[in-house]
């Protein structure tokens, strides 16, 4: 059946909350940003990106790029607020909403279009009350399929929507260069063109026997999205089958102290998404790349299901101590696995559940993180800049990390994908 | 060494030692069975050196001595000789020869010096037990033992002696725990509870069933347990540590107090626990006047719902357990109807056998 898929974008996200509270700065060229010489760019709003600038570059090259920039440091409790009442507004036309960050999600609306019209109209609608109640500028992007959508909505930006009408996907994916297939990073991409296929177009046309003898079982999945293919559904957070987070570092990390603030900034993400979503995780996976691009995963099953960020951190750190930590590493990621609705049972020893103890200390965090932001209390490990963190919030189209991300969203099942045996396995009682 | 013996002698010591001999064989020695031929008889030997078997048969013995042989091997010629008796001469190199009517086997053999010793006894002091009441102890906590192999302590039957020649034995693996107190035959002399473990325990329910009536003895020594019946004794390493304060989780009396047909219980819960979510068994319980609803909804399944009328007035209650749990009970008991007592929705349901206050079975909810 045809699909109905929004993908909502906001545009220049942190910095237009900026704009909106303080009038002074709108129109103005405005960095987001911490430390002017150890942070990196959190956000940019238009004015300043012609001059190069974009989120995730080290503040000290922004600063350099564009010297007359206002810079602000990000307000993070206000950034939390937008989002939690942008995607109020996402329920109202569809329980199918799949969150990417802080600003930007999936919506499946198919099974809303018999009450709202349109997907177009529903978009337009969905943009609009964004404007009205929120006062912020909104893109989107409307196709059949999930990866066509998300190009989509950066034809439509900034403030605008783009409508790829059902049976165009392959037409219009057509003229883009290879790049922008999910999964095809520098290393792909090198070798398409030295093949000679620069376009999507290119890949589309290509025999599908042809890519997979190059590039192994991913070349299946290219040759599919190049034409428009890609039945992957919009899994709502509640349903997803497992939470994670992962960054790709400015510079490739060397040594287990180098990577811990990291992986720890990984697990609480993932501990607070678990705690949002109200599930809880039976297994942690921790996922690294070496710089030579080749990827290992390790998992192993916890005693009970948690969703308690520092107890993800202990085994995530334990499992990365079995990794080669000789080699330097240009990635690491944490993923709650075998999701468990909050349905716990009870232990009969208070002893037994240390964890009483972090649940209300997370409920706590929690309250102050949905009041103040995530950054009114950290851990002292943390900086309060942390890149990682910041660039969870707000995606950026930088290759590294798009390529990261959509690695990760393909299940991992790329060529340079090595999956390890679990390390270990706890029998159900 | 030589003797003849009747095969089904043979089996029978052979059956015994087959759960006792190590499967993975990290020492090959203890994948065997030390036969050795005495005046008196001939005993069959399993030790894998937590729980130890010694088997006594009457036998007509031509020249003592002993081999050590495969338990498994041994087991599966015996089932399968033709004649009624076999004989068993030791060979040079510790080879064993088998021979019964016309068939022959010589299998390999180690040195019986290299069996490992079992600890020696003697000196324990023991009390006589009635066969039936253990059985009975046994079936009442065995399902709660965890299968934990970090938490060891709880990998076992707690065995505390009350006053009065009373016993206790508790299980609990941290959600749920069994708790039965009978009168035995005479004092323990033991100065506090001790461990027995969960292999231990089900070698011992085995040897009970073959006979419940006969005439059996159980002692404590210095960390191990002895079990004695004619023709048989069996040593057993205990579980070293402290059993968890299981008194402090068993609640006084529940405030909501319902009595349920057990068998209605049973099938309803089995029923409506198709439907659970994940791989835990919850169902929801909800208590109202004179109505037992139980529930389950699974995101993936559907749901389910079942109502059993009771007898209850209070205020009402919802609930969540791990119907797997509580089956374990109903399963155990055998008495037409269950009280269940419930407090609130955190604290634990207690499960009764009218009548009986000397069974408790303490389950704890879940969060639903």
């Amino acid at each position: 059946m045809t699909r109905a898929i929004i993908h909502v974008d906001m545009d220049a996200f942190y910095a237009s909350v900026e704009q909106r509270d303080a009038p002074a700065l709108r129109g103005k060229p405005l960095i987001v940003g911490g430390h002017p010489q150890r942070g990196v760019v959190l956000a940019a709003s238009y004015e300043v990106r012609p001059f190069g600038v974009r989120s995730a570059i080290p503040m000290a090259r922004a600063v350099k790029l564009a010297p007359h920039a206002i810079v602000v440091p990000p307000r993070f409790a206000a950034y939390v607020d937008a989002s939690e009442a942008v995607f109020r507004i996402f329920e109202r036309y569809t329980p199918l909403i799949e969150p990417l960050s802080l600003d930007e999600a999936f919506l499946d609306v198919t099974g809303s279009l018999g009450l709202f019209g349109t997907v177009e109209a529903i978009s337009t609608r969905i943009r609009q009350e964004i404007r009205r109640e929120v006062d912020l500028p909104a893109s989107s992007g409307i196709a059949e399929v999930k990866f066509v959508a998300k190009i989509a909505s950066d034809f439509g930006k900034p403030n605008g929507q783009h409508v790829v009408p059902p049976g165009t996907s392959r037409t219009f994916l057509a003229p883009l260069p290879v790049s922008r297939l999910w999964g095809v990073g520098p290393k792909t991409e090198e070798v398409l063109k030295r093949h000679g296929l620069l376009t999507i177009g290119d890949v589309a046309q290509k025999e599908l026997e042809w890519l997979v003898q190059r590039l192994g079982p991913s070349g299946q999945h290219f040759w599919e999205l190049a034409r428009g293919l890609d039945e992957r559904p919009v899994v709502p957070d509640r349903d997803a089958k497992s939470v994670g987070a992962q960054d790709t570092f400015e510079e490739d990390l060397l040594g287990e102290e180098k990577l811990k603030p990291h992986l720890h900034s990984q697990a609480l993400r993932v501990g607070r998404r678990l705690r949002k979503s109200g599930v809880k995780a039976r297994c942690v996976q921790l996922t690294v790349k070496y710089d030579d691009f080749t990827q290992i995963t390790r998992r192993l099953t916890l005693d009970a299901p948690t969703d308690d960020g520092q107890a993800l951190y202990r085994e995530a750190l334990a499992l990365l101590q079995k990794a080669d930590l000789r080699r330097r590493i240009r990635l690491t990621g944490v993923s709650g696995q075998e999701l468990t609705s909050g349905a716990g049972q009870l232990g009969l020893f208070a002893a037994d559940e240390p964890e009483q103890k972090n649940v209300k200390l997370n409920q706590a965090l929690d309250a102050i993180a949905s009041r103040f932001g995530t950054k009114a209390v950290i851990t002292a490990d943390l900086r309060e800049d942390d890149p990682d963190e910041a660039r969870d919030g707000f995606y950026s189209e930088d290759k590294r990390e798009a390529a990261a991300r959509a690695e990760f969203e393909r299940g991992q099942q790329g060529p340079r994908v090595i999956r390890d045996e679990d390390l270990v396995y706890v029998p159900e009682e | 060494m030589e003797f003849r013996i009747a095969a089904d002698e043979l089996k029978k010591a052979l059956h015994r030692a087959q759960g006792i001999v190590e499967r993975k064989a990290t020492m090959p020695i203890l994948s065997n069975v030390l036969v050795n031929a005495t005046k008196t008889g001939v005993t069959v030997t399993a030790f894998d050196l937590d729980i130890g078997i010694v088997s006594e048969h009457p036998a007509e013995v031509m020249k003592p001595g002993a081999v050590t042989v495969s338990a498994k091997t041994l087991f599966d010629i015996v089932s399968l000789i033709p004649d009624a008796n076999l004989t068993i001469k030791k060979l040079p190199n510790n080879y064993a020869e088998i021979t019964s009517g016309a068939a022959h086997y010589k299998i390999v053999g180690m040195a019986p010096e290299e069996f490992p010793k079992l600890p020696k006894e003697d000196a324990t002091h023991l009390v006589k037990l009635t066969g039936s009441t253990i059985l009975e102890m046994i079936k009442k906590t065995q399902y709660a033992i965890s299968n934990d192999e970090t938490r060891y302590i709880l990998n076992g039957v707690f065995f505390e002696p009350r006053e009065g020649h009373k016993v206790r034995m508790v299980a609990t693996d941290g959600h749920r725990l069994a708790l039965v107190e009978r009168e035995m035959a005479g004092d323990f002399k033991l100065k506090s509870g001790v461990i027995i473990p969960r292999k231990g325990l089900f070698e011992l329910k085995r040897l009970l069933d073959e006979a419940p009536d006969a005439e059996c003895q159980l002692g404590f020594a210095e960390n191990s347990a002895l079990f004695k019946k004619p023709g048989l004794s069996m040593v057993m390493r205990l579980i070293d540590g402290q059993f968890p304060e299981y008194q402090r989780v068993i609640p006084k009396e529940g405030e909501k107090q319902v009595m349920i047909k057990r068998a209605t219980f049973f099938d309803a819960l089995k029923r409506i626990s198709l439907l659970s979510a994940d791989k835990s068994s919850a169902v929801k319980l909800s208590l109202s006047e004179n109505l037992l609803r139980i529930t389950a909804n699974n995101p993936e399944l559907g749901e389910a719902k079942d109502d059993i009328e009771v007898a209850y007035r209070g205020p009402s209650l919802t609930i969540g357990f791990n119907a797997r749990y509580i089956l374990d009970v109903l399963g155990a008991l055998e008495t037409d109807e269950v009280t269940l007592e419930l407090g609130d929705e955190h604290s634990p349901g207690v499960l009764h056998a009218p009548g009986d206050k000397e069974y408790t079975a303490v389950v704890m909810p879940m969060r639903v």
